[in-house]
């Protein structure tokens, strides 16, 4: 038989085989979402990438906390969109007069998702085990990073009560009311520890509006509503949280209705968005600042007149515009604006004018010699979403009033290593506060002890015994108003010596259907489900 | 006489799959060796970049706890002794073995790999086979474009467009992720093929499917250009039409012809290059694997390069290298079989 007249023979039939098979597919899967009006059952909420891990207490990636914000939560809190404490699991609490005994009162009838109640006993093993060394879930592999940097002052917890615990602290720290608030404090039950072991690094269980239920790595996290929450019920049956590596994909896939809301999106891409009343774009200044560090081992750039010169160069609303399309805000001060600590009155440090940079410059000719290495990184991070525009922004600038630049660039972990050996001359880099505390950005910038080859987080390496002494007595005073004189004077000393030029404080974006109500921004970069809701349009 | 001719035809197969043997024992302890020290001498310490706020006495706790702080020596032969022992330590990122992480993202892409390159071997084949017994423009055109590309068009902006197509316009297929979560994901093999063949489940091999195409489609234009292109090239060869021409005379149906004879004849042509390739179809797998959200090897890997993921790095790219050796050797072995031309040692004792 010719072939050619048996594929003519059976081709004819193709386009119904076609048609057969797309009716199959449109019928087997079609999982979108159902534009009807009521509430949909799943809420799918689309990020970057995965989660790491989901241990709160030994975590760091904002995909991992974004993940536990929704299956647990702290003794307080912050009030939503704020960052005044609220008791939460926490019916109330005391603070002794000395600021050394923190007494907290649990609240009744609260269960961990595996009908664990929440009692002292049970509420004191997520402090235990990061506090004691010994404790058996005091894993060897994980950093407890959070323990040592936040609440390093706690010497001891127990339960003073069948529903009471107490925090001693070996000296006042102020802001650790605040640091329990954020997530390495958030509780965890220890009978999931018992039955699981280590595996509860993967499967957290707490007591927040969801639980969870699975984890398909890199694919999605999948949530179900905890019946059985102390607080008002979540809206939705599931909670899904899917990871889209790629910005356009994902984008289109909430213009699909696959999806309910989404962040990570780079300013540039929102454009789109705007005036398209089916998306809801969420935005506001996050508790971050992007800086310029001037590193100590750069002998040339050591006397302070250079550096404020090069500051004033900078037109950092150009930044704000041309790199971040003005999702951001100008950084007058190293800490978040409307931080403790803020001065009032006066005017800004740093000012833009590059004709009296030029004429201070000027005075200068060394620097000419070579040009002024700028280091910079390729991958975007929540404070720079864009490093190598801002950079070469940078270096226009400088160019600008005569210094020449070469812009280094490295992948964020190489250009890590250099900045915390302060190996550089100027450096791109940021900070995203943990528990809105001042003490969490400047100690951190200008401590002399976060200046520690290898794990500096004062990449500039600046030492100065009179800052020392006000950082350390801010964490110990108590009374708001000595604290607000302290950190004052901090940046005071900051403006004079500049070891760092705050350059941008970035929003954070998170774009969601218009029909989703009861979601808000917090301070904090925390993304909470349980009190989102639907209301059709 | 023919048992001899046997005799010898094992004989140079088993020749052949010592050499195969030794060759991969070299490879292993190059790619190890080579990428031990690439590994090491990216600067930095891996257990503090992971940390925003190191404390040097818990990274010194954490260094010493993975045998970080050992001689370099040491840590390379603990590195290969463990591997092969299938000891492929934790992530340092999520804390999970690497051996399950592997086990989670290999079956992903090797999926995608294989459903790719069978389709794109048929498509191959099928444009090829069809210029050459049409003989009419438009299947030689069809043909040629399909060659074109496969192999020029990158693949994220078609894996876009396919986006843009299948899932934004009609709508029949997702745009990324591997299945549907609100059916029970099928447990077992991780290949979710057999597995949802397995427990018997239509709808959840629909489901695959569904998920499969786009990906599918995208990464199986390069096998299929690169197969259209060598049997394109090989038909022009005259003596083919010599053969052709014999086997007709001989009597043959067309069907005998050319799906027996001429496609036994270049199977081994298109085995070849399948095998020998196979290395850039995993490479296209990174990049389908990035556009269509699909969680295997390729994105697992890249992450684990920039997070400094030290064992998984170690590990899975090894495992990684001497899998796509042990494929282009069987490739090779297939072709050594279908093929007398291709045997190494049969010409010199013949």
């Amino acid at each position: 038989m010719n072939i050619i007249s048996y594929l003519n023979a059976h081709l004819r039939c193709a386009p119904v085989i076609i048609a057969a098979a797309s009716q199959i597919f449109f019928l087997t899967g079609c999982s979108r979402i159902d534009e009807s009006d009521k509430t949909p059952d799943t809420f799918v909420f689309a990020r970057g990438s995965d989660a790491q891990k989901l241990d709160p207490a030994d975590i760091d990636d904002g995909e991992s906390v974004n993940t536990l914000a929704q299956i647990c939560e702290g003794l307080v809190r912050f009030k939503s969109g704020t960052l005044d404490i609220q008791p939460w699991l926490a019916r109330s609490y005391t603070i002794a007069k000395d600021g050394l005994t923190y007494t907290f009162e649990l609240r009744e009838g609260v269960r961990f998702h595996d009908g664990t109640p929440l009692n002292a006993e049970t509420a004191l093993f997520t402090f235990e085990r990061q506090l004691d060394s010994t404790h058996p879930a005091h894993f060897l592999k994980a950093s407890f990073q959070y323990w040592k940097n936040l609440f390093q002052e706690i010497k001891t917890v127990r339960a003073t009560g069948p529903m009471t615990i107490e925090f001693k602290l070996s000296e006042p720290n102020a802001s650790i009311l605040y640091s329990l608030a954020t997530f390495p404090a958030w509780l965890i039950s220890p009978l999931a520890f018992e039955s699981h072991g280590e595996a509860i690094v993967r499967r957290p269980v707490g007591t927040g509006p969801y639980r969870f239920v699975d984890w398909k790595p890199n694919q999605a996290i999948i949530l179900e509503k905890n019946q059985d929450y102390w607080g008002a019920q979540a809206s939705f049956e599931r909670l899904v949280l899917r990871t889209i590596p790629d910005n356009t994909v994902r984008l289109l896939e909430l213009k699909a209705g696959n999806i309910h809301a989404l962040d990570g999106l780079q300013p540039a891409e929102l454009t789109e968005l705007f005036d398209n009343n089916k998306y809801t774009i969420h935005a506001q200044p996050g508790m971050n600042v992007g800086y310029m560090a001037i590193s100590n081992f750069a002998t040339r750039l050591r006397n302070p007149a250079i550096r404020h010169a090069i500051a004033m160069a900078i037109d950092r609303k150009a930044i704000v515009d041309l790199a971040l399309d003005g999702f951001a805000i100008v950084a007058e001060y190293p800490i978040p604006p409307g931080f403790l600590g803020e001065p009032h009155n006066g005017q800004p440090p740093i000012m833009h004018n590059p004709d009296a940079a030029r004429k201070i410059l000027n005075k200068y000719p060394g620097l000419l010699k070579r040009p002024i290495e700028l280091h910079t990184f390729t991958a975007p991070r929540p404070y720079f979403p864009d490093p190598l525009k801002i950079a070469s922004l940078i270096r226009n600038d400088l160019e600008n009033v005569n210094l020449k630049v070469e812009i280094i660039t490295r992948d964020f972990k190489s250009h890590l290593v250099a900045a915390r050996r302060g190996n550089f001359e100027l450096a791109l880099l940021g900070w995203s506060g943990d528990n809105g505390d001042p003490d969490n950005f400047l100690a951190t910038f200008f401590a002399s002890w976060a200046a520690v080859e290898d794990s500096a987080t004062n990449i500039s390496f600046y030492k100065n015994r009179a800052m020392d002494k006000l950082l350390i007595a801010g964490r110990q005073q108590t009374d708001l108003k000595q604290r607000q004189k302290t950190y004052e004077q901090v940046l005071v000393i900051w403006a004079r010596d500049l070891p760092l030029i705050p350059l941008i404080h970035t929003e954070q974006i998170v774009v969601t259907r218009s029909e989703v109500t009861g979601f808000q921004l917090q301070k904090t970069a925390n993304l909470f489900f349980g009190p989102v809701g639907w209301q059709s349009l | 006489m023919i048992a001899a001719k046997q005799e010898h035809k094992l004989k140079a197969f088993l020749i052949e799959l010592l050499h195969k043997g030794w060759v991969l024992l070299l490879v292993f302890f190059i790619a190890s060796a080579v990428i031990f020290t690439a590994v090491n001498l990216v600067p930095g310490d891996p257990v503090s970049l992971r940390l925003k706020n190191p404390d040097p006495e818990r990274v010194a706790a954490i260094r010493a706890e993975l045998g970080l702080d050992e001689p370099l020596i040491n840590q390379y032969l603990h590195y290969i002794t463990s591997f092969v022992r299938g000891n492929w330590g934790d992530s340092l990122i999520t804390g999970q073995t690497v051996r399950e992480e592997i086990s989670e993202y290999f079956p992903a892409t090797l999926e995608l790999a294989f459903v790719a390159l069978f389709l794109g071997v048929i498509l191959g084949l099928g444009a090829a086979f069809s210029a050459q017994w049409f003989k009419s423009g438009l299947w030689r055109n069809i043909a040629l474009g399909l060659g074109a590309l496969g192999l020029t068009v990158p693949i994220f902006w078609l894996g876009f467009l396919f986006i843009v197509v299948g899932s934004l316009w009609l709508g029949w297929f997702p745009s990324g992720g591997r299945f549907d979560f609100t059916l029970p994901i099928p447990q077992g093999s991780g290949f979710l093929i057999f597995d949802s063949l397995a427990a018997g489940r239509l709808d959840m091999l629909g489901a695959t499917f569904q998920y499969l195409a786009l990906p599918v489609c995208c990464l199986s234009l390069y096998p299929a250009a690169l197969v259209c292109g060598v049997l394109q090239a090989r038909f022009a060869d005259p003596r083919l039409h010599t053969l052709v021409r014999a086997l007709r005379a001989k009597g043959l149906s067309e069907w005998r012809i050319w799906l027996i004879h001429v496609l036994r004849l270049l199977s081994a042509a298109v085995i070849t290059v399948v095998g020998t390739n196979f290395g850039a179809l995993l490479g296209g797998a990174v990049l389908t694997e990035s556009v269509f959200s699909w969680p295997g090897m390729g994105r697992y890997l890249v992450e684990a390069v920039l997070n400094r993921d030290l064992f998984v790095v170690e590990n899975s790219l090894l495992l990684i290298i001497l899998l796509a050796y042990l494929i282009i050797s069987t490739a090779d072995l297939l072709a050594f079989f279908s093929n007398p031309t291709v045997r190494r040692h049969s010409d010199s004792t013949s």
